[in-house]
């Protein structure tokens, strides 16, 4: 039987930040700042968590169902380090902001950046299951960082500079099934890898810590062993023959390309030049909307997937994908799939690309207000009223779609509102 | 293989990934993050040390020294453990 996406949608935020403007800001140091590859992030408001996201991606998969498609979600997985509560999982307030079928199951996945791949398996894995014959899943990737990094600690790397131009938020919404329109996954094509390292995390609420030098060596070193594994199970399967396209977590696209540098040094024994000329061909179609977004954690490895489907060419056949996904801590996996033209045309409907230009500039006066201002949803807000924050981002906003945003919290109970 | 020997090595793959280096005299006091290398490039310096040596370990073994004289120790202690 056949397994995978049958519909995908990215919500990348309502305010975004250039980060060039960014690092002059920060008086980084800009002389190679062009190699990281990183462009644009996205900036959550106060009256945006992890849970508005998800919804705000959603919906959009979920409005194009008939009423009896909608009836067969009947499971719904967040992914996210961004949870607002360590026993209620954000899929309730998901589930409910959308009006699914009660007869669904709810809980949340937790693997740094690697959850959004861990929901995803596990839904193809339901689906292959056959427990439910035709049932549906909907996985949400979400995550948001409100950037104040843990100070003090004399681990604390040096070089933590990338992490506030590259951290983003946004979120992905996936519908998987048995018709698998937009990514038709090779089913048992899986190498995963995974051990303890403590390189990146969150040990404390609305914070990261982390090296970042150590990540950039775990990610290497998952990267190559989950390929390894891969190609033990598919037989044949070559790194640079096997995929038309490559998909990667993207911290930052220059990291994708060092390691694309690496693997197909080692796997392919390649050139430089040939090395350059694969990267634009093969992995610079995923970066599209990561260099737009920033990092958004659990979902990043999928919105690759979905700019490397959106802009990709499909029009000679089917074209097979290679994914890699790493998570800190750390889990990984290698796995692949076929997206066909079909698949590229049902996504158009879902406009990505058009909706991150819409999202408004932030000035550098906006962006540390905001940065200020987060505190007042800090994780465990037991009540605060946003409602003068609500009015503000209905009135600015562009979009044409309707969008969920928070309203209170009372009695840690959080209550969101829709816009028009 | 000596300790001068890898400082040389990695020098060399430094300069490799930083051209501006390639005059640069190292010494076991020098660190890569002040010369100019990134975390990329640490990562991209270290990939290519490692192939110089034909050393197959972990990345993550060789997170922790200072400067390039402690990462010459480190990986002079994984050739001879190898």
């Amino acid at each position: 039987m056949q397994v995978g996406i049958e519909a995908m949608n990215v919500f990348g935020g309502t305010a975004f930040i250039d980060v060039s403007r960014l690092a002059e800001h920060r008086r980084l140091d800009t002389t190679r700042f062009e190699n990281l590859l990183m462009k644009e992030k996205t900036v959550a408001l106060p009256c945006e968590d992890a849970i508005s996201y998800g919804v705000n991606a959603a919906r959009p998969i979920v409005d194009a169902l008939s009423d009896a498609e909608r009836d067969r979600i009947e499971l719904l997985i967040t992914c996210s380090e961004s949870g607002v509560d360590f026993a209620k999982s954000m899929s309730t307030y998901i589930h409910h902001y959308l009006k699914l079928n009660r007869n669904c199951r709810l809980f949340e996945i937790k693997q740094a950046c690697y959850s959004g791949t861990a929901g995803f398996q596990m839904a193809v894995s339901f689906i292959l299951s056959q427990a439910s014959p035709g049932a549906k899943a909907l996985v949400v990737a979400t995550d948001i960082s409100r950037l104040i990094a843990v100070s003090g600690g004399e681990a604390l790397t040096e070089d933590w500079s990338f992490a506030e131009p590259s951290s983003g938020a946004g979120a992905v919404a996936m519908l998987v099934g048995e018709e698998p329109t937009v990514f038709q996954v090779d089913v048992g094509a899986n190498g995963y890898y995974g051990c303890e390292v403590f390189d990146t995390c969150r040990p404390v609420a609305d914070s990261e810590a982390g090296d970042a030098d150590l990540s950039l060596l775990s990610y290497l070193d998952c990267c190559e062993n989950a390929f390894l594994e891969y190609r033990r199970r598919v037989r044949d399967a070559h790194y640079r023959d096997s995929f038309h396209y490559l998909t990667f977590h993207t911290p930052f696209g220059g990291m994708v390309k060092g390691a694309h540098r690496t693997m197909m040094r080692k796997m392919a024994g390649a050139t430089a030049r040939e090395i350059e000329d694969d990267f634009q061909q093969r992995v610079t179609p995923g970066l599209s909307y990561c260099q737009r977004v920033g990092n958004i954690m659990g979902g990043t490895v999928f919105m690759s997937l979905a700019g490397t489907i959106d802009t990709g060419d499909y029009s000679n056949g089917p074209r097979r994908i290679g994914a890699f996904s790493y998570g800190s801590g750390c889990c990984s996996e290698f796995y692949s799939g076929v997206v066909t033209r079909e698949g590229q045309e049902s996504q158009r409907r879902f406009n990505i690309l058009g909706e991150l230009d819409r999202r408004w500039t932030m000035s550098m006066q906006e962006y540390d207000e905001v940065l200020r201002d987060s505190a007042v949803v800090r994780f465990g807000t037991r009540n605060v009223s946003l409602h003068e924050q609500w009015d503000q981002v209905a009135s600015k906003r562009t979009s044409q779609r309707p969008h969920l945003y928070l309203r209170q919290i009372r009695e840690f109970h959080r209550e969101y509102e829709w816009t028009e | 293989m000596n300790k001068q020997r890898i400082i040389e090595i990695i020098g060399m793959h430094a300069a490799e990934v930083l051209p501006d280096l390639a005059d640069h005299r190292f010494v076991e006091d020098d660190r890569l993050q002040e010369l100019g290398a990134n975390s990329v490039d640490r990562a991209e310096i270290l990939n290519m040390v490692l192939d110089s040596l034909s050393l197959a370990i972990p990345r993550v073994e060789l997170f922790g020294p200072r400067n390039i004289g402690e990462l010459a120790d480190l990986l002079l202690r994984k050739l001879q453990s190898a």
